[in-house]
């Protein structure tokens, strides 16, 4: 019994909208049934034109990722190791940390276009800074013992940097980059709801307007399937990286 | 150390005024326009309207979120089944992103106040779940045990132990839960509103009244800085026992 006990809620909130869809009670406009939403999903899956407007989200989210965690672990670490950096950069950071960047969007259109470049620059803004957070709290308390030993037996700063620092670092990025990755899905589709002729924002909005109900939901499912499967490639990279360090993830 | 921290941002916008004198694009305004701009709109009533509707979506969504997001993440923490029931629907739909579920939302619950009320509810409640969960399961075996010990009831425990054990968790992932809530309510009102800071954002943008653009971006800016650190005080303020971070 208690195998099941994980699948049973999912189990039951799938039964209860599959009763809800054929009580006949609502229209199938708000409720449609899981069998067409399935339909539609399979279309989706079968087409060749939906399936590149999810390959044009996925590469804003992964471009702009990309981009964070490159300048990310830089200023990160470069601020988690001296003194003077942190203190001109902290303030920056933690003061616009609780701003929503998202309201930097429509600026950013006029600077960017209202192409792609404009939302992969917001979801690069957006995912700077849990990175830069986490891996300047990793590289500020690197341990010590660690750095005097290595320091004592004679290490370079670059052998320190590249064997003490990044190596202690690590599980911090990863705890940034997990995150930063959902961050990264939703600024994508964020952008392209508000403004766009691509991506699966946009498919999900033309699907409410056209009332086509079912196909949204299909959109839907793939952009949560997605999300998921981004994730998890974090953590599996997470784990065959860092095996010697097993972490929750959870905000600091 | 004071100095070097005013200086940087000191220095960000002395360049961007100077850059201004060499000339900008006109979507770029210089600080003092904007202060300027900013400060004519204070005294005007838009703003404080917009301000009001925008509040009135995002602190609803929040206090539901994260009152229910704390309430089921204790109890999955302290309820082995409960845990197994709730916990693995949670994590999976976890790095979904909550605002593609706006548009059902307004067909289910109109375009109005209450779409965006619980999209931001539901936006809330994930790193509020997260967090006092792993505070309940990071309390000490031993703080519990000697607990249990000296005779404390189970309710005795969960208030005096695993509540305060799981507090500063539960705070950390307010500050990431309001930030949330200013972010979706910006997003749902400019996909649809017909007021709020986003709204007026969108309406700027499309009559290129930059002017009011960046009135909006200042104003959500101080929003979401000064919540940000009223929560930060009240965590100071209620959890005065536990170390600075």
């Amino acid at each position: 019994m208690s195998r099941f006990l994980p699948f049973l809620f999912v189990g039951i909130a799938l039964a209860i909208w599959e009763a809800a869809a054929r009580s006949g009670l609502w229209s199938p406009l708000l409720f449609p049934s899981l069998t067409r939403i399935f339909k539609e999903l399979v279309l989706f899956l079968s087409s060749g034109t939906t399936l590149l407007e999810a390959w044009v989200s996925l590469e804003r989210a992964l471009g702009g990722f990309a981009l964070a965690a490159v300048v990310g672990i830089l200023l990160g670490i470069v601020m988690g190791r001296s003194r003077l950096v942190a203190a001109l950069l902290d303030p920056l950071f933690s003061g616009t940390y609780a701003v929503p960047k998202l309201a930097l969007f429509p600026i950013f259109i006029f600077v960017f276009g209202i192409g792609s470049l404009s939302k992969i620059a917001l979801v690069f803004l957006e995912c700077l800074y849990p990175i830069v957070i986490m891996t300047y709290a990793g590289a500020r308390d690197v341990s010590r013992a660690l750095l005097w030993s290595a320091q004592n037996m004679g290490a370079s700063r670059a052998a320190i940097l590249r064997r003490v620092v990044i190596p202690a670092t690590t599980p911090f990025i990863f705890a940034g980059f997990r995150v930063a990755v959902p961050v990264a899905m939703i600024v994508v589709v964020i952008t392209e709801m508000i403004s766009s002729a691509d991506g699966l924002g946009y498919l999900v909005i033309y699907s409410l307007a056209s009332l086509k109900t079912d196909r949204m939901l299909a959109v839907v499912v793939v952009i949560a399937v997605l999300g998921y499967a981004l994730d998890k490639a974090v953590v599996l990279l997470r784990d065959r990286l860092i095996y010697w360090e097993k972490l929750d993830t959870y905000y600091v | 150390m004071a100095l070097a921290k005013a200086g940087a941002l000191i220095a960000v916008l002395l360049l961007w005024q100077l850059a201004a004198l060499r000339g900008l694009p006109e979507y770029v305004l210089s600080p003092l326009q904007i202060a300027r701009f900013f400060v004519q709109a204070l005294g005007s009533a838009e703003l404080y309207e917009n301000i009001a509707a925008s509040l009135g979506r995002s602190l609803p969504g929040f206090a539901i979120g994260s009152a229910l997001g704390a309430a089921l993440g204790l109890a999955a923490g302290v309820a082995r089944w409960f845990d197994r029931m709730l916990s693995p629907a949670v994590f999976l739909t976890y790095p979904v992103p909550k605002i593609v579920m706006l548009p059902i939302f307004m067909i289910w619950f109109g375009i109005g106040d209450l779409s965006k009320i619980l999209i931001i509810a539901l936006a809330c409640f994930y790193p509020v779940f997260i967090n006092a969960y792993y505070g309940v399961r990071q309390t000490r075996t031993i703080l519990v045990w000697s607990a249990l010990g000296m005779g404390a009831s189970r309710w005795e425990v969960f208030r005096r132990v695993v509540l305060p054990s799981a507090s500063p968790m539960i705070f950390a992932s307010l500050r990431v839960s309001l930030a949330l809530s200013f972010i979706v309510m910006f997003a749902a009102e400019m996909i649809n509103a017909r007021s709020g800071l986003g709204h007026m954002i969108r309406i700027a943008e499309n009559s290129l009244r930059f002017d009011l653009m960046y009135v909006s971006l200042v104003a959500i800016a101080i929003l979401g800085y000064a919540g940000d650190r009223l929560v930060r005080f009240a965590h100071s303020r209620l959890l005065a026992w536990q170390q600075p971070a």
